[in-house]
């Protein structure tokens, strides 16, 4: 059981729940990755306005850092747009979910409010940043590995690195938000209530993210198609019903 | 039977759930800070039976009922607004007003319908509890509904300009008023339990004629998503199943690719 609000070894506010200074932020991201309930606590209980732009910060840098890995094949110009379009996503997608997860915090019993929600949720994009980030260097050296854009097997190496890219973007999802798990149940009024709450907000962003990141299209430029920061039509049709043609033109529909 | 008596012999159900209170410490928390929308809401979502157990113990239930109706209507207009932009082009279009007006009066409409079912079928189930009760119970039904659906108002808004298929949308809208109302029913079946309800498959069946209500209502207001040029169809009868069929056969066709709006 977290203790919070008191003195004494239950919380022990060190020098790095302060946020201040680079090296406490570095410490703050090792203690993020550990899952430190401590500071989770600090952060979302004692609602440290400062734990915002630190969680920021952290996706900005490290999913900034892997969406330039991945327009890296592309150019200089996609490398910008994608390090640009990959944090847009999970801000977007928490701006459009936002009032709703706080909603479903509190209508499931687990007493998790719209700021809590906000709080958990941009913790755990942050652990996810910092996987992607660090990741990075891997994925570049493998990028650098595979032909590019305008080499023979052009379509080869991009459907090989939007499987990597899927594949590798998952499991930072998946760390990540198994981390958050076990800090909902804790934070939660209930343990039951905690993972409902989690599980819902999981539905909620993965469907409206995957909205969203269609509409800021493309991350992997086909091979034949242009770079450009945005489709010329943005907000012309959604996700799911192109995913249903697609179905359609293979016949399985 | 004096005043004091009926008042006794009311709250006898929750009389003796409040036996409970000490137990789970938290499930009959008096409704403090008035009847202002800001603390009704609060309420609603955190500690909805607050709410039921002062309807019950109110000898006005109507300044509880008022006020949620007022929550239920708001919500409802706002969340039909962002609907009737799917169809809307300009600013001036029917479906931007005239979706918030068929998706308030639907709604209100279906709730006065099934009003008597819910009483009876309540009844049926061993509530112990006044008319006025019920229908506060309906009316915070209706209005957490209501404050769910403005929770997902900016997804329907993201989906709405981003689709180019009315089945799409209505089918994603119909998805979320199912979740919406499963969370109403189950606000439903806690304040049965709390007025003493022995048996829920009453109200269970009353919550499957609600959604089918509901849902029957979102094909005689038709069109709500996308514009056939009509306010209503009143004319031609059809029932929600068959109606949803024609449309959605209507998009897949490969010929209808895109929406025969554009």
């Amino acid at each position: 059981m977290i203790e919070h609000g008191g003195s004494g070894p239950e919380i022990m506010v060190n020098s790095s729940m302060g946020l201040k200074g680079p090296a406490c932020f570095f410490q703050n991201a090792g203690a993020l990755c550990r899952g430190d309930k401590q500071l989770l606590a600090f952060w979302i209980r004692e609602g440290r306005r400062d734990s915002i732009p630190v969680c920021m910060v952290l996706i900005i840098l490290g999913c900034g850092l892997y969406g330039s890995v991945i327009g890296f094949r592309q150019g200089p110009e996609m490398t910008c747009y994608v390090a640009l379009k990959l944090p847009a996503i999970i801000f977007l997608t928490l701006c459009v979910n936002g009032l709703l997860n706080g909603l479903l915090g509190l209508v499931l019993g687990s007493e998790i409010g719209l700021r809590q929600s906000l709080r958990f949720l941009l913790t755990g994009y942050a652990i996810m940043g910092l996987t992607l980030g660090a990741l990075s260097p891997v994925i570049l050296f493998i990028n650098l590995n595979m032909p590019g854009p305008s080499a023979d097997g052009a379509l080869v190496g991009h459907a090989a690195t939007l499987l990597l890219h899927t594949a590798v973007i998952a499991m930072a999802g998946i760390l990540a938000h198994v981390r958050l798990l076990s800090c909902v149940r804790e934070f939660a009024a209930t343990r039951s209530a905690g993972t409902h709450t989690f599980m819902a907000w999981i539905l909620g962003n993965l469907f409206v993210g995957a909205q969203i990141s269609w509409n800021l299209r493309p991350f992997f430029v086909s091979p034949g198609l242009d770079v450009e920061f945005l489709r010329p039509d943005p907000f012309n049709g959604n996700f799911y019903e192109a995913a249903f043609r697609a179905l359609q033109s293979l016949s399985l529909l | 039977m004096n005043d004091e008596n009926k008042d006794e012999i009311q709250s006898a159900p929750l009389d003796h759930r409040q036996g409970e209170r000490s137990y789970s410490g938290k499930v009959y928390e008096p409704l403090e800070g008035g009847y202002n929308l800001a603390n009704l809401i609060g309420f609603l979502l955190k500690k909805p039976l607050a709410i039921i157990n002062d309807l019950e113990a109110q000898k006005k239930p109507g300044r509880v009922i008022f006020p949620l109706i007022l929550i239920s209507v708001a919500c409802l207009a706002v969340f039909g607004l962002v609907v009737g932009t799917f169809s809307s082009q300009k600013i001036d279009d029917i479906q931007i007003w005239a979706a918030p007006l068929k998706i308030v009066g639907g709604l209100l409409f279906s709730s006065l319908l099934c009003l008597p079912s819910l009483y009876i079928f309540s009844c049926l189930g061993g509530v112990n509890a006044r008319f006025q009760t019920i229908t506060g119970v309906l009316s915070a039904f209706i209005a957490l509904s209501g404050l769910l659906l403005i929770g997902f108002a900016p997804v329907v808004w993201l989906f709405s300009v981003s689709s180019n298929s009315a089945s799409f949308l209505g089918g994603l809208l119909i998805l979320l008023w199912v979740v919406c109302v499963g969370f109403g029913f189950m606000l439903v079946l806690r304040a049965g339990r709390a007025l003493g309800m022995s048996n829920i498959s009453h109200v269970i069946i009353w919550c499957l004629v609600f959604l089918v209500v509901t849902l029957q209502m979102t094909t005689t207001l038709r069109p709500i998503v996308g514009d056939d040029g009509s306010l209503f169809n009143f004319e031609e009868k059809k029932f929600f199943l068959r109606y949803w069929g024609e449309q959605v056969m209507h998009d897949v066709r490969p010929e209808n690719k895109r929406d025969p709006l554009e």
